[in-house]
């Protein structure tokens, strides 16, 4: 418990952490924090391990060595289902969403890790005109605008729209740490200025994000912080000012990314 | 006697074996879990019951057996796989059961529902080792079955057919990016299926002499059976396994009697699933990446 | 009602009960090719029940269902570490064997058969369907529902959720078992006579083909598969001999024009958004 207290103001705190693939390393004794309520950007080039890291952290991928430790409970060995309860939630680089459920479905889905006793498990909800679960999900996608898409089914929706609402399943769990995998990817202008919207009023409620992201645009204007990896290795760290002009990170991205 | 039951097990166990192959083929490359290849041995059996009957010599009772099986997994391929790609990994299932009641009733039609004696072909010609009794027929087809399994591993190994074929069964994707043609490959995946499923209702035909509209159920389910204890989608899994089920069915019944046959063959197959679940020589399946 | 009406009445009860069994966990991914098995476990202990400790029949068939069930929760916990095809098989192989013990359990007749002295008229049988029915539409409201079509639709993601994926695969795997067992219960009594011959692959293969043509999506899809496998064969009487073959073929051409199945989702939403499943 000593531990916990000391460590209260560091929300994600990872620690040495290494992963290979059939004997290659995708992640190399990588550390680095995420204050409470910061907002920090995880860039790199293509295949630098950012999604390992987010698969590692929610449990996804067993670690090879290393700690990650969850607003101050280590939870490197946690069964990845209970790791949204210790706090850290994610959203998908490849849009997860559940094609068979409604928009309004996948919510309530995101909604389970505050109603997980049996009782809720087995209340007849669907036949309460406007229950309370119902209504709190239509309010979080109104929050983003989105509410017009809440009975579509997911598969027909827009490829921006269905990246939005797996960020706001992501939120419905009452996590305290956000995961984003590259939420901006594949959005047309207006939408990534609403999902900036969307992530500013995250931050605004106290939450702790950890964004990966290609746009240095978007990352500039959402994160104080930026982390660098490259080859799994952690090349800089800082705000995106300064490790702009650091000449190992200008290497690794050479070509890509260079404007403004 | 013991060793006349192993021979017995090795027989029938080389009928489960092409079967057992029949729908490696099919789930190993194709992923489909075909329940038509036990109507497809049903109508090996009794094509060539029929044929012989019409008064055909056994060659070609035999031939037009295989080539009747053949067409009509070819309509399987069209009707119960090519719709499904991408759907629900069930509902092939109910298609190729389809196929399966709709080969069984259209047989009944013609042929009544009793079971039907073939016809002896080699009949008196036996070989006594001892007090071990060989008959020819049993010989000839345990040969041909293992003949049919090395070829058929050979040419996946040796030739460039074959060698396409495995690379669909490790990865249908990256087989479509290396330019395998897929719409030309599963229908003649379907038809070497079909010749293997009827070959062993031919076989069955011949040693055990009696054919009936529904034989393919009970050497059908023991076939998958076979295939999984082996270990699903390896050749030399499904001729392990086939061994392993026949011997244990045919020494069940003499040990112990002929109602315990599904308790020790399907306890088997439940065990190794436990246990085992890629079989005693398949590899495990792998993980998916997010 | 004329004898004849009844008796496809009371076939169509019992396939509709086994088309739930099986849909329970198909809901949840899981293809449980063993439901005679379970059918077998209810059938018989109810009536070794009702025969020998003379129990009053709702008495035996309930817990004659919860043994069924606490029977799947048990073999069920192992076997659902296997997934896909493997799990098919694995329940496949159960049920084969469940009935072959069947088959060589001496108290309970072996393969000589059962004969079952307490009688439950059609009336309960009509009524046990009605309940089946009644029970899952009111499951389908709840969120134990929505997370069955979740963990189909994504285990990974649903576990990262925080859902048990194999708390809820059990708990399908159980109910389902526990439906089985209760409509074998109430069969053994309907029918006066049990068999272990006749919880053969085929009555665990039958009810899946119902809940796949009728479509897994949706909780109607079961029963209105039963209904089409019950009734249209009566329909094709006329053509006797012919009927079963042309029924086969109709499924096939039937599945290769709509894999899914025939209710879906879509189904659902082209017939107005009347349906109370979202209310806002
Ligand atoms: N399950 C896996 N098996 C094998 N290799 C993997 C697996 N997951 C990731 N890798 C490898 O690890 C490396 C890092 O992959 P990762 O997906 O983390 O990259 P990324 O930084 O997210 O890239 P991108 O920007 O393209 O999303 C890559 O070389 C990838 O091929
Ligand atoms: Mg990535």
């Amino acid at each position: 418990m000593t531990a916990k207290s000391a460590q209260r103001s560091v929300a994600l705190s990872i620690t040495g952490l290494s992963k290979s693939f059939a004997g290659v390393r995708a992640i190399d004794n990588l550390s680095f924090e995420v204050p409470e309520g910061r907002a920090v950007a995880l860039i790199g080039p293509n295949g630098a391990g950012k999604t390992t890291v987010f698969n590692m952290v929610s449990g996804v991928y067993p670690v090879d060595c290393g700690t990650i430790a969850v607003n101050g409970v280590d939870v490197t060995h946690m069964p990845s289902r209970k790791r949204i309860a210790a706090g850290v939630a994610r959203s998908f680089q490849n849009i997860r969403l559940m094609a068979h459920l409604s928009v309004l479905d996948n919510l309530l889905v995101g909604q389970h890790r505050r109603n997980a006793s049996i009782a809720a498990m087995l209340t007849p909800y669907r036949l309460v005109p406007s229950h309370r679960w119902k209504r709190e999900a239509l309010q979080a996608l109104a929050e983003s605008g989105l509410e017009a898409y809440a009975k579509e089914n997911v598969g027909a929706l827009p490829y921006g729209v269905r990246k939005r609402i797996d960020l706001v399943r992501a939120t419905l769990a009452g996590a305290n740490v956000l995961m984003l995998d590259e939420p901006a990817a594949g959005l047309n202008p207006t939408e990534t200025n609403a999902l900036r919207g969307d992530l500013q009023a995250l931050k605004a409620r106290g939450l702790t994000l950890l964004v990966v992201e290609h746009d240095m645009h978007f990352v500039d204007s959402v994160c104080e912080n930026v982390v660098v990896l490259n080859f799994g290795q952690k090349i800089a760290e800082g705000p995106l000012s300064t490790v702009r002009q650091d000449r190992l990170v200008r290497e690794a991205y050479l070509g890509v990314e260079e404007e403004a | 006697m013991v060793s006349q039951q192993i021979v017995n097990g090795l027989m029938l166990g080389s009928i489960y074996m092409l079967v057992a192959v029949a729908f490696t083929l099919a789930i190993g490359v194709l992923n489909f879990l075909n329940f038509s290849i036990p109507g497809l041995f049903m109508v090996g059996g009794m094509a060539a019951y029929g044929g012989v009957k019409l008064g055909l010599h056994w060659s070609l009772a035999f031939a037009g057996a295989l080539a009747l099986a053949a067409l009509i997994s070819l309509a399987v391929e069209r009707l119960a796989y090519r719709p499904m790609q991408g759907g629900d990994p069930e509902a092939p299932l109910v298609s190729s059961l389809g196929f399966l009641v709709l080969l069984e009733n259209l047989m009944l039609i013609r042929y009544g529902s009793d079971q039907q004696a073939f016809p002896p072909l080699l009949a008196d010609m036996n070989l006594r080792i001892g007090d071990l009794v060989i008959g020819m027929a049993q010989l000839a087809s345990l040969a041909l079955s293992i003949a049919l399994v090395v070829w058929l591993s050979w040419f996946l190994s040796a030739t460039n057919s074959g060698r396409r074929i495995r690379t669909v069964a490790e990865s249908g994707e990256t087989a479509v990016l290396l330019g395998v043609n897929m719409s030309s490959l599963a229908p003649r995946l379907f038809v070497g299926s079909a010749m293997l499923a009827a070959t062993a209702g031919i076989l069955f035909a011949v040693n055990y002499q009696q054919v009936s509209p529904f034989m393919g159920e009970g050497v059908g389910f023991k076939g998958v059976a076979a295939m999984i204890v082996g270990g699903m989608g390896s050749i030399w899994g499904a001729v392990l396994g086939g061994l392993l089920i026949g011997m244990i069915e045919v020494l069940s019944i003499s040990v112990i009697g002929a109602n315990v046959v599904n308790i020790t063959v399907y306890g088997l197959l439940l065990l190794i699933l436990i246990l085992r679940p890629q079989g005693l020589i398949g590899r495990p399946p792998s993980r998916e990446k997010l | 009602m004329s004898g004849y009406l009844t008796g496809v009445l009371v076939t169509l009860s019992f396939n509709i009960i086994a088309a739930y069994a099986v849909y329970l966990p198909i809901a949840a991914g899981q293809l449980n090719l063993g439901i005679a098995g379970f059918m077998a476990i209810g059938a018989y202990a109810a009536a070794f029940l009702t025969n020998e400790m003379s129990w009053p029949i709702w008495a035996a068939v309930l817990v004659s269902a919860g043994l069924a069930g606490s029977v799947g929760l048990m073999i069920g916990l192992p076997v659902l570490r296997t997934h896909g095809i493997y799990l098919a098989m694995a329940t496949f192989a159960l049920g084969q064997v469940i009935s072959a013990v069947f088959l060589n359990l001496e108290v309970v007749g072996g393969a000589a058969g059962y004969p079952v002295a307490a009688y439950a008229p059609p009336n309960i049988v009509f009524a046990a369907a009605a309940g089946v029915v009644g029970f899952m539409l009111l499951l389908s409201t709840t969120r134990f529902a929505l997370y069955l079509t979740a963990v189909k639709s994504d285990p990974t993601v649903a576990d990262l959720l925080g859902v048990s994926v194999r708390g809820i695969q059990a708990a399908a795997f159980t109910l389902g078992a526990m439906v089985a067992g209760f409509g074998g219960a109430l069969y053994a009594h309907h029918y006066s006579f049990i068999e272990a011959q006749h919880f053969n692959v085929m009555l665990s293969v039958f009810p899946v083909l119902y809940v796949l043509f009728g479509g897994t999506q949706t909780v109607l899809g079961p029963l209105v598969g039963a209904l089409f496998f019950t009734l249209a064969p009566e329909w094709l009487r006329a053509s006797a001999e012919w009927r079963y073959a042309l029924f086969a073929l109709f499924i096939i051409l039937f599945m290769a024009a709509r894999p899914q199945g025939l209710v879906t989702m879509s189904l659902f939403r082209l017939f107005g958004r009347r349906k109370p499943q979202v209310t806002t």
